[in-house]
């Protein structure tokens, strides 16, 4: 049994006050199954990641319905959640259940509504991914990450101007990309004469409140490889301590590099083998991290690199975040970790346009949730 | 934030065993966008310190200055306010830092 992505669909990504949850999946939806070429009464199971609709919008219970406003009635579903990583855990849940035998074709979902709601209430809201502690101080996942930020910077000898290099790649990219929250670019000097939001990070390091959703079809197959399909050869998820005060070393997040040594294993291949990844860049010091947790660019190094255009579209070894990334094509938590997924399956059957990653065959995406308490890293071929 | 008194009285136990505790800021960062219920205290310093036992906790500064926020500085655990109650809620109080 081997799975494949069959089908893939996203929304435009922003802020889109006109448009509800409902028609946001809808849209999503209807987009993964005409891509697919399946109908809807071919699926056997629905995974919807999400995080914030309880505490925000007073709506849980959303298997039941998504199913409901999609005519699955009957249908089993079921609403994953863990943060910001919420999206890639559906899948890997969706993944597990095919593998298992106990479904054939799932449905997976990623859907998130931020805007409806107050700056403070978001950011409340998003804390409810941190411990106690991180709440009881007043942070907030900008905070988080900043506090990341510097002790990274110390250790490595790393300025704000270096850090600050990686939205212009992110920007760079979502230029190309018309779901993208921000199709436009951005020069170092705008990003650095941003305004600060948790000191060292600038507004224009920090990924954005958006509302979006992705969906995608994935199906188990015996035998022969599937015609337009997209092959999910390894999907491992890790976790780590909830608080950064849990951490010894705050210059890496030990689930990301748990997650991609098992899911490396699994799949056979080694980091230089990846010819185009979504990685989760919610901060610049998330995206630079990544890079080095996942063994693109050893530690210290990478935004040597980023600067040099190491991870930009033709010249890039691998590509990263060809779809502008969460900083820039935007960050509806739930859906996240499934754009990503949609995104990498785009790139591999050749059909990404203005942002193709040329000759692309090996897809990664890596999902992290909260301040790298759980992350996934999937991997995928042509 | 929600209070709960009871999580309030729960938590004292942690609280007080942290108390006139010291150490040392290993990393920190200003809050300039907080979340509901922190408005007026913005903008804020967090520190994460590394107490003399080695035990890691993340508070609020206080009493602070600009000189203050450097890796290294010897700090004190505090028992502070932690957000302006409503009218008729408990006051929540917790733990802080101050620099000594």
């Amino acid at each position: 049994m081997k799975p494949f992505v069959i089908g893939v669909g996203v929304t435009k990504f922003g802020e889109l006050w006109d448009i509800s949850p409902r028609n946001l999946v809808k849209e999503a939806v209807t987009q993964a199954l005409a891509d697919s070429g399946i109908t809807i009464s071919e699926i056997d199971a629905v995974f919807v990641g999400n995080m914030l609709s309880g505490v925000l919008g007073n709506q849980e219970n959303l298997g039941a319905l998504y199913n409901d406003e999609l005519g699955l009635k009957g249908v089993p579903a079921f609403k994953i959640e863990g943060a910001c990583a919420s999206g890639g855990l559906a899948f890997h849940n969706a993944l597990n259940s095919i593998l298992a035998n106990k479904y054939k074709t799932c449905l997976v979902i990623g859907v998130e509504k931020m805007t409806d709601h107050k700056p403070e209430e978001i950011t409340n809201a998003l804390m409810a991914a941190a411990h106690e502690e991180e709440r009881t101080a007043g942070l907030t996942f900008p905070g988080l990450y900043a506090i990341l930020a510097r002790a990274y910077c110390k250790k490595y000898k790393i300025t704000e101007k270096d850090l600050a290099s990686v939205s212009v790649e992110s920007h760079y990219h979502a230029a190309l990309n018309p779901k993208a929250q921000f199709p436009f670019k951005v020069t170092l000097k705008q990003v650095m004469e941003s305004n600060y939001i948790a000191d060292p990070l600038k507004l224009l390091e920090c990924s954005p409140i958006s509302d979006g959703a992705a969906a995608l079809i994935v199906a188990g197959f015996d035998g022969k490889k599937m015609k337009r399909g997209v092959e999910v050869i390894a999907s491992e998820v890790a976790t780590d301590s909830l608080g950064l005060s849990g951490r010894n070393d705050l210059t890496t997040l030990k689930s990301t590099v748990l997650a991609a040594k098992k899911a490396y294993e699994q799949a056979k291949i080694v980091p230089s083998d990846v010819d185009v990844a979504e990685v989760h860049d919610c901060f610049s010091i998330a995206q630079v991290l990544a890079l080095e947790d996942l063994g693109f660019f050893k530690k210290g190094t990478s935004l040597k690199e980023v600067i040099k255009g190491k991870i930009r579209l033709g010249s890039g070894a691998p590509v990263v975040n060809p779809s502008g990334g969460l900083k820039a094509c935007g960050h509806p938590i739930g859906a996240s970790g499934v754009k990503q997924i949609v995104e990498i399956t785009i790139q591999l059957r050749g059909e990404a346009g203005k942002r193709q990653v040329e000759g692309a065959k090996i897809g990664l995406t890596h999902n992290v949730g909260g301040s790298g308490a759980i992350a996934i890293v999937n991997l995928l071929k042509i | 934030m929600s209070i709960s008194p009871v999580k309030i009285w729960r938590h004292q136990k942690i609280i007080s065993s942290l108390l006139k505790r010291k150490g040392k800021i290993i990393s920190w960062t200003i809050v300039r966008t907080p979340p509901a219920g922190y408005e007026q205290e913005a903008p804020y310093p967090v520190v994460l310190v590394k107490l003399d036992d080695g035990l890691r906790f993340v508070g609020q500064l206080v009493d602070w200055e600009e000189k203050d926020l450097k890796f290294g500085k010897k700090v004190e655990a505090v028992y502070r306010r932690i957000i302006k109650p409503d009218p008729e809620g408990i006051i929540p109080y917790g733990i802080k830092f101050r620099p000594l």
